[in-house]
């Protein structure tokens, strides 16, 4: 998803649709070309080689399937794909979630995570958008909402983690996307 | 009709779907809206746009090639998998099942069916970088036989006799270097061939002096990092034997011949 230029959204966008009508040898370059960002996705909410493993599998197996309903109208191919593979994690979350509840390690390692300046310099418009409207945010909730995003935990789960009432959660994470949306529509995302 | 409070409640809980705090119910109920309104799925993929782009700082992960075979497989393609060149021989289940007969035997196999394609009127035996092991349990049956693929970096171990495990044990292989301590290799099935990938540290101290062992450790693998429970079953690595080419490509052309659909 990083550094993709209008040109490569356009190929994958064109890949998912040939995919969409069985063409074996565009779904083969489609996974060439993507399915190392959509793995990196899934180790990072699954934190497990085999886990991420199985869900990629799944994940491309639905591309397969359903890549015909895909729009590009509606949301670009790469962001199609991603959204995929993160529902897929969390469903995988969410099976099993009691066995991952309580880990102390997955707060430290996800806290808020900035890119460096150098990458930074490689993220869209986009990404620099949210980027600037999430620094906008109370440090607590910023962190919250990042930790929400890259680990896809409950807010039953974020509480614990964050060690505050779910109450407390609840009203930071919702506060934030309401305050995520109106920065982002006065900055003209949705247009 | 959805007054102004509920378009505002309706909007927090798609946005809570992308972000993904909801849990395994409310998710399902989203999921759902999503399939059946236009409204839902409008809504979401908006939320979609303005989340999504936090995804660009996650760092891309090149996944094993044995992903992409399983994909191929479980959909049934044809197409040439071009991700991973060899995948029909290496992942042909049938032919592992055939192989597990003996370590020797499979390596002998791999480095003729890796030359196959050059096959006009001889065999010619290349060096591939195979190696092998039959790992036998203490009575001197096979317990299981790995082939390691080096310029792959994984391995495959095939169970050939079965062994009794009681609930809540599995295998767990292990790589043992001339007089170092065993490192662990992965968990492997007891019904099935496991593909177990081989990192760099791993890769380099197969060879000749090297074994490999299986002992019995709890699910999810030795706690220690070091065996914990009973060897069962140990074995040498050894590298193809090329002398044995000529006879077993006769053997593999035979069950190619029979196995070919």
């Amino acid at each position: 998803m990083s550094v993709t230029s209008p040109a490569e959204r356009d190929e994958l966008n064109q890949l998912l649709m040939q995919t969409g009508r069985s063409d074996q040898k565009a779904f083969a370059e489609l996974y060439k070309r993507t399915s190392s960002k959509l793995f990196g996705v899934c180790l990072r909410m699954l934190r497990d080689r085999s886990e991420a493993e199985e869900v990629l599998q799944e994940t491309y197996t639905t591309v397969w399937r359903r890549a015909a309903g895909f729009d590009a109208g509606k949301a670009s191919a790469i962001t199609w794909l991603v959204t995929l593979s993160r529902n897929k994690a969390i469903d995988r979350l969410r099976q099993h979630r009691e066995e991952l509840l309580d880990d102390p390690s997955r707060l430290e390692e996800t806290a808020d995570e900035r890119p460096t300046p150098a990458a930074d310099a490689e993220t869209s418009q986009e990404y620099r958008r949210l980027e600037h409207c999430l620094d906008e945010l109370e440090p607590q909730q910023r962190t919250s909402v990042r930790e929400a995003f890259f680990t896809g935990a409950t807010y039953n789960e974020l509480a614990t983690r964050c060690k505050v009432p779910l109450g407390t959660m609840k009203s930071w994470i919702r506060r934030s996307l309401m305050q995520l949306r109106t920065c982002l529509d006065q900055l003209g995302v949705d247009q | 009709m959805n007054t102004v409070a509920d378009d505002g409640n309706n909007n927090l809980r798609y946005a809570e779907y992308v972000l993904g705090v909801l849990d395994a119910d409310a998710r399902a109920a989203v999921a759902h809206e999503i399939e059946t309104t236009g409204e839902a799925a409008t809504a979401v993929a908006l939320w979609q746009r303005r989340l999504m782009p936090l995804t660009e700082t996650i760092d891309e992960v090149v996944p094993a090639p044995y992903v992409w075979a399983r994909i191929h497989d479980a959909l049934q393609l044809d197409a040439p998998a071009r991700v991973q060149p060899r995948k029909g021989l290496w992942n042909n289940l049938q032919l592992w099942h055939w192989l597990g007969i003996g370590a020797s035997v499979v390596a002998a196999a791999l480095v003729v069916v890796v030359s196959l394609p050059h096959l006009t009127t001889a065999p010619t035996v290349v060096n591939a970088g195979y190696m092998a092991a039959t790992i036998q349990q203490d009575n001197g049956a096979t317990g299981w036989t790995a082939t390691m693929d080096l310029q792959h970096a994984r391995m495959v171990v095939v169970p050939a006799t079965p062994v009794a495990f009681v609930r809540g044990r599995a295998p767990e292989l292990w790589l043992i270097p001339a007089g170092g301590k065993p490192i662990a290799v992965g968990m492997i099935a007891l019904d099935k061939p496991t593909t177990l990938a081989l990192d760099p540290a791993l890769l380099a101290q197969l060879g000749p002096t090297a074994a490999l062992a299986v002992s019995v450790e709890p699910l999810g693998g030795s706690p220690t990092g070091q065996p914990t429970g009973a060897v069962i079953a140990k074995g040498a690595i050894s590298g193809a034997p090329d002398a044995q080419g000529a006879k077993v490509a006769a053997i593999y052309d035979r069950q190619a011949g029979r196995t070919a659909t």
